[in-house]
């Protein structure tokens, strides 16, 4: 396959100046990305049309100039994880591994809205997790030496310090969980989710990449050998394709997928619930995380708060909110800022998360040959998505897996080399 | 120029109760029934908001809850529903989002850019200089919507309560009430949920025929002994088993309520909610519902306007064409849409001015009314799995009874259509199959009679484009365009565009957008779908949520007697414990050299009895067991299945088939479960009975080398000589004059201790005593803190400090305690398999060469490079470190690759400024008094 890396073309530049004419001549927009005749057969077959699919689909065209490549997806575009996390970017991670691959994905995102000429709005107000006990102290220490040693922008800091930067909360020693400290995380911020997706959709549609939505996938043809076996292509409900490459994209659904191929994934999938309330003033600049709450809030440019918390304790694939989850919310958002109590919380809604054993995703090739997967994203892995987009493109165009990811292989479980995240992954986000 | 009329025969003020409120500053006349919003159009007001985007001055809409119009500012409370909140003496009630002021809004320049803000605008601009976006999202979250939240806001009071009716009606219009009415008949409790202030729906505001029909059905309700009534509350979601959340806001002194119901059969009866009309100009003030007009006029006895365009398509628009007249508002035009009638668009700034019509006319007024169709709240329906189907005789969604489950029904209105007699009768027999079902009483299912369905114009935009959502001032285009660029889904358009998406949560705008949509497309309506509804059905405070805060917290017996003694708490997850008394070196001191007793009551206890003990202890202990005699205690530790550090303690035998397991105090509870879940789930043929005792005793530890002498002089019935009582034993006896105590000669600290568990109800008596008794012994209390330096100095591990979520059994120092020989036991695979594949990092001891220094918990251990350019690579890190107070030098305990844990190792540790110090790895872990003679005396 051809790994030259293409020049751009997007369909209609965006700019202030084109939005002017467009405003004056009133002439007829293009579309972000085309609808095409599925075809029977494509080089590449990406299942899944969430910010991992779509990115890989991507950096497959842009850098490496595979272009006969389609995307898969059995809704719309980001209607899975990609359109309901609550985009928190960040890449303070605990292990060294973790904590390079989540930086080289920061940083992707930090020029994704110029690459996509697309406005992301990664806006990058900072990142707090405040500590409630010397233990988790301990752990935000931790976290903050290893990303220190790894060139990325973190820091302990005191209650004083974390009163400056978030005046609403409540650092007094009389409430029931004082506040002792705060790793702080300057470049962690959020982002428009569904830019993201959609500007990866544009980009990579651009390229030619065909995008199908509502095209479920429901079989993976594997040829079995004796040198091991290989994959074909898949079957869909609009009818089958051949491929020789065929990427599981699908998060909360896949180990469904996989099975489809015979590979079994130690995941296990779990709802995540998170909320937003009517919008107020802006008051919040950083994102605040607690762990012993299990609660997080970011404030969004449109004035709403968004919070989430930690994955719901049973598995399961059910998407509904439950009353629990906001009261339980509520009452830990009021223990930090007692000032919010006013405040309406206007919808909740949770999405499945694909969780492993050890908070670390599982990434590249499998069993069978040409059957790879980008999956393991559980509670975090939006931030995930530039990274691993480029990977899985190099991964694939190259046929080698790329040293960012090597320590995400599935074989880490048979060979005993977790990477455990849970102590910066816990309250997901 | 007051808009007041006289009294009308359906109003809800109390005109013999006036009073005043300010409005930006501004005294506004109020009746007691008034809203903030009936009062301020009463007295003339008109534009009370400026829109998200554009700034374009909003006036009344709907009236009602929904209406986007209104959304104000009260004292410190953000977005009150204006056309719903009750007006208060003195309250200050401000337009929210206006800058500097409502009629001079510098901001409403967006108007004049309003071409180019549209669908996405920002998804297409801002990207270049980079360095730049920061300014503009500045300047972006200035024009956020939205009340303010002053940081020190009062807190109100908040409160919960549970509910268990056999029936939840929500909606007490008509159809709820019958359905009430019917379901208490039949013997059921109900529970009717009203969102306004009274019950009534539509009857409110409608003729003398509707007023008695009202009148009739109120007294009937207020008379039938099994309903209760909730008004001003609303039915927030239901979940699954009919968990359903209602907020009330009736309660005094209670801000918000939420009650939360375990209901039998839930009735939806939310009737219908109007629909406005989409065409240009359609959001200037003076453009409302014909469902708004009527309310004004028949609750508030307002005036609407003086000269009214009506555009109509139903009945509705026809009686608010009567009410106008009634009112003494001039109708200059009425346009029928059942002929074919339309009108064109809207023109005015700040306030309408005229009405354009399709022949080109413009019929000056200040009053345009539409009556163009009806949404149903299918809300609670649709989270019950519901799917409404659209019918395009009627031009709406109808819920599809289809999909409901046993436990839902719907009635009245959002079901069909029909006369008062047939809605009433409807809600009739839902009512009571709904009794039915819910009780299991009555003979077989009560028929329900069908609704008819009435034809109804399809109107949703009309020649022009105009606003869709008012919230979030999205408008047609923006819809079109939105799908124009490849955004086909509905899905995808509200997330585009944001439509849906503000605080009315799609009530007024869904059906508009899906039509538009529909339209952009080229689908049928039926085919474009709908957008998700999700809870709550309206927005609830916070407060409401949170409840009263309970954040219970633990404190021992004797937690009297530490807050007497100036003992700084520690937080320790529920509880909460000394720290220490002043100078935890001190206290450190005196437990080497005298006596110290500390507190650990939150030391997890289980009492396990029955003839399967040992086994228990085999499987989830990594060590062995079977042969612990009566009076022996051992120490054990636990992993998890992976083989990861799960918990340690000390288990005693005290008599037989009767042993006591302590945990660590953070694992108390998950100990706990994780035996159970053992016993339960894999042995339950095993005969062990387990009791949590955590908090039936009271834990001290006595420790010292003179904790014996003081034991001696207060103990009976055990002998305490060293041979007669050796270290790891456990004996019973009195204390200081209490039966049943636990006696445990086990030493976390080092020394000769003895941990005492006293039956709860004497821990105080049997601390005081100790201490009284211990007087000239040089007894002093110690805290937490002095433990930790004690046991660092002995090496001893806290599991979760010096252990983590990967920590396997051999990298915790345990390979004395693993017996891979045991025929099984929980981790034992995955040990098996640490052991033989051999790199593991290792727990060692560590102290840095210069021992002033104390590298803080956490600091990584560092391979420096060779290269300047190149990254330390980690190789370990520090878990544990202290000042040793006896030592007088800093002592670690640290985690360290396989390579460098060898006695005397030289490793490099970075501290957090960054500064590199050598350190070296200790002989033991325990960097005091290592062979333990000590404890042994
Ligand atoms: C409430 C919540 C909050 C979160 N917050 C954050 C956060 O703050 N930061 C962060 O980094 N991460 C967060 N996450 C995690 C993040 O959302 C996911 O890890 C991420 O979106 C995964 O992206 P993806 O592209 O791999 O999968 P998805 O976006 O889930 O896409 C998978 C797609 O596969 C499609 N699919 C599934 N099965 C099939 C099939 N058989 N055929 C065809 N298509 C199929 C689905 O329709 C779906 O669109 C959160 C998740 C949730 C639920």
């Amino acid at each position: 396959m051809p790994t030259r890396p293409r020049p751009r073309r997007y369909p209609a530049r965006y700019s202030a100046f084109s939005l002017l004419r467009h405003g004056l001549a009133g002439d007829h927009l293009v579309p972000a990305w085309r609808d095409r005749e599925l075809k029977n057969s494509y080089d590449v077959v990406i299942i899944g049309g969430g910010v991992h699919g779509l990115a890989t689909a991507y950096y497959l065209a842009a850098n490496h100039g595979i272009t006969d490549v389609a995307v898969l997806d059995k809704g719309y575009v980001g209607s899975g994880g990609s359109g309901r996390n609550t985009a928190i970017l960040r890449s303070n991670y605990l292990t060294p591994e973790g904590v390079r691959f989540y930086d080289r994905s920061v940083r992707l995102y930090e020029r994704l809205a110029a690459d996509l000429n697309y406005n992301v709005m990664f806006s990058q107000r900072g990142h707090l997790t405040l500590a409630h006990n010397d233990s988790s102290l301990r752990t935000m220490r931790w976290r903050a030496e290893v990303n220190k040693l790894e060139g990325v922008d973190s820091e302990v800091v005191g209650p004083a310090e974390i009163k400056k930067l978030v005046p609403y909360l409540d650092v007094s020693a009389a409430v029931r969980y004082p506040i002792l400290g705060a790793l702080y995380h300057p470049p962690g911020g959020i982002i428009r989710h569904d830019a993201v997706v959609w500007g990866y959709a544009r980009g990579a549609s651009g390229y030619g990449v065909h995008i199908h939505q509502n095209t479920e996938v429901t079989g993976i043809d594997v040829a079995g050998g004796p040198n091991g076996r290989r994959v074909r292509g898949v079957r869909t409900d609009r009818g089958d394709i051949a491929a020789s490459t065929v990427i599981n994209c699908t998060a909360g659904w896949s180990t469904l997928v996989a099975e489809m191929a015979g590979v079994r994934l130690p995941i296990q999938t779990f709802p995540l619930q998170a909320a937003v309330t009517e919008p107020v003033r802006p008051f919040l600049d950083a994102v605040v995380v607690s762990g012993s709450l299990h609660v997080y809030v970011s404030q969004t440019d449109r004035g709403e708060l968004v919070f989430g918390a930690s994955v719901d304790p049973f598995a399961g694939y059910s998407m509904r909110g439950s009353l629990e989850f906001v009261e339980g919310l509520a009452g830990h958002v009021l223990e930090l800022m007692p000032s919010l109590a006013k405040v309406r919380l206007l919808r909740q809604w949770a999405g499945l998360c694909d969780m492993t054993p050890d908070f670390s995703p599982i990434m590249g090739r499998t069993p069978v040959d040409g059957f790879l997967v980008d999956v393991g994203w559980g509670t975090y892995g939006f931030k995930a998505g530039p990274v691993s987009g480029e990977a899985m493109a190099d991964c694939v165009a190259t046929g080698r897996t790329p040293d960012i990811i090597a320590p995400f292989g599935v074989e880490r479980f048979a060979e005993g080399r977790l990477l455990g995240e849970k102590g910066a992954a816990a309250v997901g986000h | 120029m007051s808009m007041r009329l006289g009294p009308q025969p359906g109003e809800v003020l109390d005109r013999t109760r006036p009073f005043t409120f300010t409005w930006n500053g501004r005294e506004v006349p109020a009746y007691q029934g008034d809203t903030i919003a009936s009062a301020l159009a009463a007295a003339g007001v008109r534009v009370f908001s400026r829109s998200l985007k554009y700034h374009r001055p909003r006036g009344l809409l709907t009236a009602s809850f929904h209406d986007p119009g209104c959304i104000v500012q009260v004292d410190d409370e953000p977005n009150v529903r204006g056309a719903h909140r009750l007006a208060r003496p003195g309250m200050r009630v401000r337009s929210q989002n206006t800058w500097p002021s409502l009629n001079f809004d510098v901001k409403a320049i967006n108007q004049l850019a309003g071409r180019f803000l549209s669908a996405g605008f920002y998804y297409k601009t801002f990207i270049r200089p980079r360095w730049l976006w920061p300014t503009y999202e500045r300047v972006l979250r200035r024009f956020a919507n939205g009340g303010e939240v002053p940081p020190e806001a009062a807190g109100d009071y908040y409160d919960k309560r549970y509910a268990h009716p056999e029936v939840l009606v929500a909606g007490g219009g008509p159809a709820g009430m019958a359905a009430a009415l019917a379901a208490a008949d039949a013997g059921a409790s109900v529970l009717l949920v009203e969102e306004e202030h009274q019950l009534g729906g539509h009857l409110c505001w409608g003729d003398e025929a509707d007023l008695a029909a009202l009148r009739g059905l109120s007294e009937r309700v207020a008379a039938a002994p099994g309903i209760e009534v909730l008004c001003d509350s609303a039915v927030l979601g239901r979940y699954e088993g009919n968990w359903i959340a209602v907020v009330q806001r009736t309660v005094p002194g209670v801000a918000e309520r939420l009650v939360k119901v375990r209901a039998g059969t839930l009735v939806v009866a939310s009737g219908l909610i109007e629909r406005p009309y989409v065409f240009a100009g359609n959001d200037i003030p003076g453009v409302m519902l014909s469902t708004a007009v009527r309310r004004l006029i028949n609750l508030y006895a307002v005036k609407p306007g003086e000269r009214a365009v009506v555009l109509t398509g139903n009945g509705d628009g026809d009686a608010a064409v009567a009410d106008l007249k009634r009112a003494g508002v001039t109708v200059a035009h009425i346009a029928d849409a059942r002929l074919g009638d339309d009108i064109v668009r809207a023109h005015g700034r700040g306030r309408l001015r005229s009405v354009e019509l399709p022949d080109g006319r413009r019929v000056d007024c200040d009053l345009l009314v539409t009556a163009t169709g009806w949404t149903a709240p299918a809300a609670l329906l649709t989270m019950a799995g519901d799917r409404p189907v659209y019918d395009p005789r009627a031009a709406r969604y109808f819920p599809d009874p289809a999909r409901l489950p046993e436990d839902v029904l719907a009635a009245g209105g959002i079901a069909g259509d029909g006369s008062l007699d047939e809605l009433l009768a409807h809600a009739d027999a839902v009512g009571a199959e709904a009794a039915r079902r819910a009780t299991g009483a009555g003979d077989g299912p009560v028929p329900i009679p069908t609704l008819p369905v009435d034809a109804h114009p399809a109107l949703f935009r009309g020649r022009t484009h105009g606003i869709v959502d008012f919230c979030e001032d999205v408008s047609s285009t923006d819809l079109v365009q939105a799908v124009e660029e490849g955004y086909r889904s509905v899905e995808l358009v509200k997330r585009y565009t944001t439509v849906t998406m503000g605080p009315t949560q799609g009530k007024l705008e869904a059906v508009n957008a899906v039509a538009i949509v529909a339209e952009a497309t080229g689908r049928s309506i039926g085919e474009t779908g709908t957008t998700t509804w999700r809870p709550p059905y309206v927005p609830v405070t916070l407060g409401a949520l949170a409840g009263r805060v309970f954040e219970p917290v633990r404190y021992s017996p004797m937690q009297p007697w530490h807050e007497a003694h100036g003992a700084t708490p520690l937080v320790a997850g529920a509880w909460i414990r000394p720290d220490h008394y002043g100078d935890p070196h001190a206290e450190a001191r005196t437990v080497r050299g005298d006596v110290g007793i500390i507190d650990v009551t939150p030391i997890g206890k289980l009492d396990l009895r029955g003839p399967d003990v040992p086994k228990l202890l085999n499987l989830l202990y990594v060590n062995k067991w079977s042969k612990l005699d009566v009076g022996r205690v051992r120490y054990g530790v636990m992993c998890a299945d992976d083989g990861v550090v799960l918990d340690d303690g000390v288990t005693g035998h005290l008599g037989p088939d009767h042993y006591l397991m302590s945990t660590t105090s953070s694992g108390a509870a998950t100990v706990w479960e994780w035996v159970e879940n053992w016993l339960q789930t894999q042995h339950p043929d095993w005969q062990v009975h387990v009791t949590p005792l955590t908090t039936a005793y009271a834990s001290m530890n006595v420790a010292g080398p003179r904790s014996r002498e003081l034991l001696e002089r207060v103990t009976e019935g055990v002998d305490l000589a060293g041979e007669a009582f050796p270290y790891m034993n456990v004996r019973t006896g009195r204390v200081c004059g209490v039966d049943d105590c636990v006696l445990w000669r086990i030493g976390f600290t080092g020394e000769l201790s003895y941990e005492l568990h006293i039956p709860a109800a004497y821990g105080l008596h049997v601390w005081e005593t100790l201490m009284e008794r211990g007087h000239d012994l040089g007894i002093a209390p110690f805290g937490v803190e002095a433990q930790r330096i004690l046991r660092l100095e002995k090496g001893h591990l806290i599991v979760g400090q010096d252990t983590d979520g990967l920590t396997r059994g051999f990298s915790a120092g345990l390979d004395w305690a693993i017996k891979l020989d045991k025929d099984d036991f929980v981790g034992k695979p995955e040990l098996a398999w640490q052991q033989e594949a051999g790199e593991y990092p290792r727990l060692v001891g560590l102290q840095p060469l210069d021992g002033s220094v104390v590298p803080e918990e956490a600091c990584q251990i560092v391979d420096p490079p060779r290269r300047a350019d190149r990254r330390p690579r980690i190789v370990g890190r520090v878990t544990s470190s202290r000042m040793s107070p006896i030592l007088g030098r800093s002592i670690c305990l640290a985690q360290v690759d396989a390579h460098l844990a060898a006695p005397g190792t030289q490793v490099t540790v970075r501290l957090p400024d960054g500064r590199h110090i050598p350190a070296r790895v200790t002989d033991h872990l325990a960097h005091f008094d290592p062979t333990g003679d000590r404890l042994r005396v």
